[in-house]
């Protein structure tokens, strides 16, 4: 007698005897075929209908079968591919079903229910998503009070042999869903396929029972090595592509209902319902009327169903879904959220038959990213420890070239510098020494690989001292230290960054930073303003920037002399005050004089952006940069150590108190 | 729809205008049902399948096939309208124009007048207008079937409901749930076959794309159809150049908005590009032609 959980080999041409036993039981076999250029799950006669040698490659919006080789580099597999095109509820939770018949005859009105009789099938090449998307249905639709009762005969009659995944697509992320790849409940009897045949598992009374009649020999230790290998390579595979970080998911997305990113994807959404309709749990149905002409019979059946359509939502006196993006965010809200509230599962396994089955490529996985993507703790990024920070501890740099920007505005561009300061983030500063001058913190304006951007105003003797060094001369340097502008919080949402004077080069490594990772973003606007046209650094970018179609540029000065200067003349805030603003949906970074921070800051929290989303970089004076010498408090923080940027929150009334 | 039924049997109504008359064969290929339709309704004018005719009813339902092609034929359905309680357009010539609607392309070419001259052997007998145009542009219409023919199935939920009292389920949702609903495998997908599918309104059992080719559009375009998406992922992913882009949109529903946005974005529909010529929105009338009428398509 085989115990529960054994192991057996089934030699590759023993595939057919198992076929025949199970259609001798009186079940119908339905299994993996080639039909219309994928591989389906059909009615099955035997082994020569499996897709034997064909393997399939997917992507978002694409699919395609080829012969010949697959990832193992064995063209003899039967099972060397991913998810199917339409998923297994086809066979548990079709997509149209009878319910009932009524009459209607004068007064009197007659219902005859329409009896469940499903065939016996046998599911041959079940895989581990789609058993787990088995296990949700069988909650949603039969875990009470009220149970679907076709769909309780079909699972009740199902034998389930499940297929280790042995080459997952493009489009699979069942080991981030935690569903897959490998199989561990929920089968009859499962097959892990090597080139010449299978180590079978049992997993029920009922599959063991059929492997004790197929009489098989126990898998060497070499097959059993092997057939172990088969789910580690699936893993190793995925790992390599995009997945769903499913921590905290519930909860990051729910936070975000309004969040821009539903727009952009209503825009590419086509409604459609493939993603619905390709889902394995995805069980939403109608119940369809038709009847004669006459209308005296009328026939009632259950058919699949999609909040996608608009009718998913309508009422008599109106929809509650009217948008696309109304409907995707239900579909994907649901899935990954409402659905654990609801039945204590997400509702998505990670078969990725969405993706690959939209018709337009909408991805998931990205679209989780766009509205929900999960914030690293600002500690963690925003405060890397620097090789020498503390003062005593210096790396020392050299100027490889350093222009003027304006009249008393220099940058310096800093070569053989340790890693650590090159990697360095948008808004921190290196505190600069010069033997015999005191230490000035200067924020960095450029990162480049192994070189950095200083750009300095000179202002008293370190400065003008610094600034006056020639190409080849060495400093010597602290940092980068201190917390920069909070990059990720913007992730999905519109951008305002505003500067004056000598604010944008602090600014300059964010504005960098966005454009590389533009696709995060929504609209970008950089607001610049200086007191006078000679005092606006980097002029030369500022007409590149502007000239670029993903980032909008507003550039004033406070004043300027009769025909020197044709651009808008005022204070910065009045670049904004004119523009469009979506406050729930805009993060700002201001940086420049304390009273201009201010009053942008002012403005724009009167423009509807929450105080959290408006970030500053705070200016005081500083010796050690490390929070240890005591200049720079402001109220409860060290400027910087837990700045130089703070939400405007974070400072509350001590940004316009003077005296601080 | 307001149709009363009661014991009188309900008067129905099946004209033409310009169209090729398959959506009128929708109705004798109702088959057993057409035996019932007597019960409730009686059948007034339906020049296609009776002699016995009352070309101006009055009607309770009359049912309208064919866009609106010549100046004879927009005096008509104005005075059809006025004769008719219920009015429903039937097919995609009446809903959207049909084929026919392309020649609004005519460009610079010669304009319609062109295209006259180029196809009809005594072009001085033939009187058109420069657009054709569906009913709803001219005349109140209260509901309609689409397809190019139109499906039997949603011809008889429409008597069904309306002899009922109730209203009608039409489905306003894509092809693609009736593809997926049928097993069918997806051709955009798994063969790069452009689909308007996703786009198209339901009635035709996705009886293009079960036959291995993208859907062409027949039922014109559904609620939220979103044409632009659509079209980009042609370009982009599918590598479609514009002309073939605005070809596979410039099918029989050509006409309806949403897909129109999409052809003229990219030139129009190919052997009608106007190179940057006046668009067919602006396009002076040549003078052999009658003018386009008021209300007109725009």
């Amino acid at each position: 007698m085989i115990e529960l959980d054994t192991r057996a080999w089934l030699p590759r041409e023993g595939l057919d005897r198992l076929i025949a036993l199970l259609r001798e039981d009186g079940r119908k076999v339905v299994g993996p075929t080639v039909r219309d250029a994928a591989i389906v799950y059909d009615e099955i006669g035997s082994s020569a209908d499996l897709p034997t040698g064909v393997t399939d490659e997917q992507a978002p919006g694409r699919y395609r079968i080829h012969k010949g080789g697959n990832g193992n580099g064995s063209a003899g597999r039967s099972f060397d591919f991913a998810s199917s095109p339409t998923s297994w509820k086809s066979y548990t939770y079709p997509a149209s079903v009878p319910l009932a018949r009524a009459r209607r005859d004068g007064d009197e009105v007659e219902y005859s229910a329409i009896g469940h009789d499903a065939p016996r099938l046998a599911y041959l090449g079940v895989r581990a998503c789609d058993i787990a998307a088995l296990a949700i249905h069988d909650d949603v639709l039969t875990g009470g009070p009220y149970i679907d009762e076709d769909y309780a005969d079909r699972r009740g009659k199902a034998f389930i042999v499940a297929v280790e995944c042995a080459v997952p697509s493009g489009t699979c992320f069942c080991a981030s869903m935690g569903t897959g790849p490998e199989v561990s409940n929920g089968f009859d009897i499962a097959l892990t396929e090597l080139d010449e045949g299978y180590v079978v598992k049992t997993g029920s009374e009922a599959g063991q029972q059929l492997v004790e009649r197929l009489e098989l020999e126990a898998p060497s230790s070499l097959q059993m090595h092997a057939a172990a290998g088969v789910g580690v390579e699936a893993r190793a595979m995925m790992s390599e592509q995009l997945g769903v970080t499913t921590e905290g998911l519930k909860d990051r997305l729910v936070a975000q209902l309004e969040a821009k990113g539903w727009d952009e994807i209503a825009e590419r959404c086509l409604a459609c319902t493939n993603c619905t309709m390709a889902c394995p749990t995805c069980f939403c149905t109608d119940v369809r009327q038709t009847s004669d002409l006459l209308a005296t019979e009328t026939v009632s059946e259950r058919q699949w169903a999609s909040c996608f359509t608009l009718d998913f939502a309508r009422v008599a006196h109106g929809n509650f879904r009217p948008r696309v993006k109304d409907r995707y965010r239900q579909w994907l809200t649901h899935k990954f959220s409402t659905w654990v509230d609801q039945f204590g599962t997400s509702g998505c396994v990670g078969c990725g038959r969405c993706i690959t089955w939209c018709p337009v490529g909408i991805d998931v996985r990205e679209s989780l990213l766009q509205v929900a993507p999960l914030r690293p703790p600002m500690e963690q990024t925003q405060q890397p420890v620097p090789v020498s920070a503390n003062p005593g501890r210096y790396s020392i740099g050299t100027i490889a070239e350093i222009w003027a920007e304006t009249q008393n505005v220099y940058t310096l561009k800093m070569k053989d510098l340790p890693e650590s300061v090159c990697a360095g983030l948008p808004g921190q500063f290196l505190m600069l020494d010069l033997p015999g001058f005191s230490a000035v913190p200067i924020s960095i304006s450029r990162y480049r690989e192994d070189e950095i951007f200083l750009t300095i105003r000179t202002e008293g003797a370190s400065t003008r001292a610094i600034t006056s060094l020639r190409p080849g001369s060495q400093i010597g340097l602290r940092g980068p230290v201190g917390r920069g502008w909070p990059m990720e919080e913007a992730f999905g949402r519109d951008v305002i960054i505003v500067a004056g004077g000598i604010g944008l080069p602090p600014l300059r490594p964010l504005i960098d930073n966005i454009l590389a990772r533009r696709g995060h973003f929504g609209r970008v606007k950089l607001f610049y303003g200086a007191r006078a046209p000679k005092d606006l650094v980097f002029t030369e970018e500022l007409k590149a920037w502007a000239e670029r179609d993903d980032i909008g540029i507003g550039v004033t000065v406070d004043r300027a002399k009769v025909g020197t200067w044709s651009g808008a003349v005022g204070v910065v805030t009045h670049l904004f005050d004119r523009e469009p603003i979506d406050g729930s949906h805009t993060t700002a970074y201001i940086c420049g004089p304390e009273k201009m921070m201010s009053a942008a800051s002012n403005s724009l929290a009167g423009r509807g952006i929450l105080p959290e989303h408006i970030y500053l970089s705070m200016e005081r004076h500083m010796e050690c940069g490390i929070g240890l010498c005591g200049h720079c408090q402001m109220g409860k923080y060290f400027v910087c150590k837990d700045g130089p940027v703070f939400s405007r929150r974070e400072l509350g009334v001590s940004l316009d108190m003077e005296g601080l | 729809m307001a149709v009363s039924v009661g014991t009188k049997p309900v008067r129905v109504g099946v004209v033409k205008l310009a169209s090729c008359d398959g959506c009128q064969l929708g109705f004798l290929d109702l088959g057993p049902a057409l035996l019932d339709i007597g019960v409730k309704f009686q059948i007034v004018e339906f020049g296609e399948a009776s002699s016995n005719r009352s070309p101006d009813g009055p009607f309770d339902i009359l049912f309208v096939e064919g866009s609106i092609s010549t100046d004879e034929q927009l005096r008509h359905i104005r005075h059809l309208r006025d004769r008719a309680a219920v009015l429903v357009t039937i097919g995609a010539c009446a809903t959207s124009g049909g084929i026919q609607a392309l020649r609004a392309w005519a460009g610079n070419d010669g304009g319609i007048a062109g295209f006259v001259d180029a196809v009809y052997a005594t072009p001085e007998y033939v009187d058109t207008l420069a657009k054709a145009t569906p009913v709803a542009d001219h005349v109140q219409v209260d509901a309609e079937l689409r397809g190019c023919p139109i499906d039997t199935g949603q011809l008889v939920e429409l008597l069904t409901a309306t002899a009922v009292g109730r209203r009608p389920q039409l489905p306003s949702e894509a092809v693609c749930v009736q593809c997926k609903r049928a097993g069918k495998v997806c051709v955009m997908v798994s063969r790069g076959e452009p689909c308007l599918g996703p786009i198209i309104s339901t009635g035709c059992d996705a009886l293009c794309p079960g036959m291995a080719r993208g859907c062409y559009g027949c039922f014109g375009p559904r609620e939220s159809a979103n044409g632009d998406s659509l079209a980009s992922w042609f370009s982009e992913s599918l590598g479609l150049p514009d002309e073939r882009v605005a070809a596979k949109f410039a099918g029989f529903t050509a006409w309806a908005p949403e897909l129109r946005e999409v052809i003229e974005a990219r030139g129009g529909p190919p052997g009608m590009r106007v190179g940057g010529g006046p668009g067919p929105e602006t396009q002076a009338e040549p003078a052999a032609v009658s003018s386009e009428p008021e209300g007109g398509a725009a």
